[in-house]
């Protein structure tokens, strides 16, 4: 596989697209956070909207239940107390009947004889056909029943049977009849106006004369929603105001969709209706669907400023690592460089150094661009007898205060060290034009050091000449003038190892 | 707060129908038709109390009518509005509403002289037999009693009762609804007549103009005239016997409450097609009305009778007599109604919960 070099612009490239694509993703994945969240809003607000009419039906027929049995109790207690006073005329009987009705709170409480004769507060009267619970002869049970009064009012009829005598006459029945207005007010105490109810008859009459909503209204509910709901669902509801079953209905009339709870009211026939008042619902899903947006549009902002950040973050410090990288890279090579070409016990250049620069030089005299150039080149006399007999930290030495001594007197030249105990120093400009008193104060010190046992370094040098192709030209004649110069400082009492062998 | 609406929107529609009726008889309306809204206006609901300072605190009435009915069930609800209405003013009446389950005027002469016993400041009567009943009335005025009638029935023009406050036009609308009949019917053809108590003056009454009307049509004849003694099921069966004798019978004019609703029953178990006229506003003759059985149903407004009955028994009970605070007969409406108007009106009589 082909290894493709990554340019800092493929990188930048790739950020961009990453930064962006995440961008993208993070926003996306908001986005979809967001509708779930209205969805998820918009079906809990349902549940909680059936909950709220169920538990609200089942509450206001509970009430309904709790007011009856209390009329009853009452009627009971109430009937105990007249029995027990010794009423002897009428007006005593209407006034023990308003006593009782005060005291208990009761509506129209009234007491019938066994002619059907009714006692009430204010009036005696036969009420054989006004009362349909007086149609049988005996009363056996307790009677809930509806009355539908000459006027459109409506009244919730409860009666009790009776075995009291009272003016010599024998009492069978007590009843209470109780306007289905106060028992809406009843209902509607505690409604704060966010929901719609009615009563309904099994046959879907409005008992209650409340609206159930703008489109139902106080009309028939079978009527109102036949046609707005499937023929089956239709009959079922129908079916449910028949058999006093609970249940739900949703239905959409002129494109608006609404779902109602009914509840039978145990023992009266009736099914009590609520639907929450719409404007309720669309307010809570509005007021939810409002905040959850307004939380994602910070989330989506803050998660665009935390990426537009953290991208330029990423950036810089790539772009700086980069660098850094770039910088530490070019050290190295550098340090590489100079490792390669430095010696590495005296500090000099090496042998590769001055190949590097034989290459180059003999480039540049063939082509015919250098002008003066001096070749020296440096032989350390008596090295192996140091090593030999001084060891080799000592001959380390040697070469050490060589290469300094070389360094020092030629010091506008460049020092290579070529071999153990060889060195070469390139001389050019300021060093060329010095040479000669150089090289005579190097020889001067090199003899000087003889009698003081210091180090001595035989030195030959030339210089190019028209004829020379090539550096080594120039070096062939310094070394020959090295071996010159050796063989003198030898005759000077220099040690030299390749004379000290011919002697040995 | 939708109820309120509810009767301010009767008051003006009430208030809107007199206006038009008014303009019809002045001659400003061609429209003779009956109008749904007749319904609305022919009970009204909608009472308050007069100015009429009461001298007492506290006032006892005796009242006995014909029959235990739901009619004067209707009367009583008016009644019991009124009483409701003197006591919010801190004037507390009280009374007794009686009738027998059958009527007879022996059974109301007992009565009567019963209520005499009793600490009434006023006795009413709905005379049950005018004839036998007048007189009676006439010697308990003359003992100091203050006697009045009300509802269907007066006594006899010469009786000394106080006033009369109830239906004044029996036999106009005994005739208004043969009228109705007969051009139905394009003037010819079998009529059956139904009338309730034998001596009822409303029930007669209505019966004569039901007669006198025929008899302005010579291809018209009366079948059968028969009393069902205000029962359903004796209605019935005399009907089915009408149209049974006289199978080419063409209509019915029923004088009372009873009639309409036994005659509907039998024509439509005999698949007749007898065209029904009847009298007032019970609930399943207003369903056959609705359902074009019964042609058309003369609705008497029973809660303004029973309401103003208490007013004026108030004021007699004060030693008033009739004069500006009240008239001799304080007359009160009767409206025909048809079939458009038959679910309205049972509407406002019963609630939709019972259609």
């Amino acid at each position: 596989m082909k290894n493709r070099k990554i340019t800092e612009k493929a990188v930048t490239i790739t950020a961009a697209i990453g930064s962006v694509l995440i961008m993208v993703a993070v926003i996306a994945n908001t986005y979809w956070a967001s509708r779930q969240a209205i969805s998820s809003t918009n079906q809990a607000v349902s549940a909680v909207s059936a909950f709220y009419l169920e538990s609200m039906a089942d509450r206001h027929a509970r009430t309904i239940t709790n007011l009856i049995n209390n009329n009853f109790d009452y009627m009971e207690k109430a009937v105990r107390v007249i029995d027990e006073d010794d009423i002897e005329s009428q007006d005593e009987l209407r006034d023990a009947i308003g006593r009782m009705k005060t005291l208990l709170s009761l509506n129209r409480f009234a007491l019938v004889d066994e002619d059907n004769i009714v006692y009430t507060q204010y009036t005696t009267y036969t009420g054989g056909s006004r009362h349909a619970f007086l149609a049988d002869e005996t009363l056996d049970d307790r009677v809930i029943s509806t009355v539908f009064r000459y006027g459109s009012s409506k009244e919730l009829c409860l009666a009790i049977p009776i075995d009291v005598k009272i003016m010599g006459k024998q009492f069978k029945a007590c009843f209470v009849q109780i306007d289905i207005n106060d028992i809406v007010n009843l209902l509607a105490f505690d409604d704060e106006e966010s929901t719609h109810f009615a009563l309904y008859s099994a046959n879907g009459g409005n008992i209650s004369q409340t609206e159930l909503g703008p489109l139902i209204g106080t009309g028939n509910i079978f009527d109102a929603t036949e046609g707005n709901v499937s023929g089956q669902k239709w009959d079922s509801f129908r079916n449910d105001f028949a058999n006093e079953e609970r249940g739900t209905l949703t239905f959409t009339i002129n494109g608006i969709v609404d779902t109602i709870y009914y509840e039978p009211v145990p023992d009266t026939g009736w099914e009590l209706v609520v639907m929450i008042r719409e404007s309720v619902i669309q307010d809570q899903i509005q007021e939810i669907s409002e905040k959850s947006l307004a939380t994602n549009r910070r989330q989506i902002f803050s998660l665009l400023v935390i990426a537009s950040v953290f991208s330029g973050i990423i950036f810089y410090m790539l772009r700086r690592s980069a660098r850094e990288r770039l910088d530490e890279e070019k050290e190295n090579s550098k340090a590489f460089k100079s490792m390669a070409n430095t010696d590495s016990m005296t500090g000099v250049r090496n042998k590769h150094a001055y190949m590097e620069a034989e290459a180059q030089y003999n480039s540049r005299i063939r082509e015919g661009s250098v002008d003066n150039l001096a070749l020296v080149v440096c032989d350390i006399n008596g090295l192996k007898y140091v090593n030999d007999t001084k060891g080799h930290a000592a001959g380390d030495q040697l070469i050490k205060d060589a290469s300094a001594l070389i360094c020092d007197m030629f010091s506008h030249g460049s020092v290579f060290r070529t071999g153990g105990d060889e060195f070469v120093v390139l001389l050019q400009d300021k060093g060329y034009d010095t040479r000669e008193e150089v090289i005579n104060a190097f020889n001067r010190k090199v003899e000087e050091n003889i009698s003081k046992n210091e180090v001595v370094v035989s030195i030959g040098y030339s210089t190019l000449q028209p004829e020379d192709e090539q550096l080594h030209d120039i070096f062939e004649r310094a070394d020959h003038l090295m071996y010159d110069r050796k063989k003198e400082l030898k005759s000077m009492g220099a040690r030299t190892r390749e004379f000290d062998e011919e002697q040995s | 707060m939708s109820q309120k609406k509810n009767n301010i929107f009767r008051k003006f529609l009430i208030l809107v129908i007199s206006l038009v009726v008014a303009l019809a008889s002045s001659g400003y309306s061609a429209d003779t038709g009956t109008a749904a809204e007749d319904s609305e206006s022919a009970v009204d609901f909608e009472h308050s109390l007069d100015d009429y300072v009461p001298a007492k605190k506290k006032y006892n009435f005796y009242f006995t009518y014909k029959i235990v009915h739901p009619w004067w069930d209707a009367v009583a609800l008016g009644m019991e509005d009124a009483q409701k209405k003197y006591l919010e003013k801190g004037i507390v009446i009280t009374y007794e509403y009686m009738a027998p389950d059958a009527a007879s005027y022996e059974d109301q002469i007992k009565r009567l002289s019963e209520a005499e016993k009793g600490d009434y400041d006023v006795i009413g009567v709905d005379v049950a037999d005018e004839e036998k009943i007048s007189a009676v009335l006439d010697e308990m005025v003359d003992a100091g009693y203050k006697v009045m009638t009300f509802s269907s029935s007066d006594a006899s023009a010469d009786c000394k009762r106080i006033a009369y406050v109830g239906n004044t036009h029996n036999y106009q609308d005994g005739a208004d609804l043969t009228q109705a009949l007969c051009e139905k019917l394009e003037y010819k053809g079998k009529v059956g007549i139904l009338v309730g108590s034998y001596g009822a003056p409303c029930h007669e009454d209505r019966a004569k103009g039901a007669k006198d009307t025929i008899a302005k049509y010579p291809n018209m004849e009366i079948a059968a005239v028969e009393y069902d003694m205000d029962s359903i099921d004796k209605a019935h069966e005399l009907a089915v016997k009408m149209l049974k004798d006289n199978p080419d019978i063409a209509g019915f004019v029923c004088c009372n409450m009873s009639n309409p609703v036994g005659t509907a029953r039998a024509v439509t178990e005999l698949g007749s097609k007898a065209v029904i006229v009847g009298m007032d506003h019970d609930q399943e003759a207003l369903r056959y009305l609705r359902d074009g059985v019964i042609y058309c149903l003369g609705v008497q407004d029973c809660y303004s009778i029973g309401f103003d009955t208490i007013q004026v028994a108030v004021k007699i009970a004060d030693g008033n007599l009739p004069g500006d605070l009240f008239p001799d007969k304080t007359d009160e409406s009767t409206t025909i109604i048809y079939q458009e108007d038959a679910a309205p009106m049972l509407e406002v009589l019963y609630g939709d919960v019972s259609q």
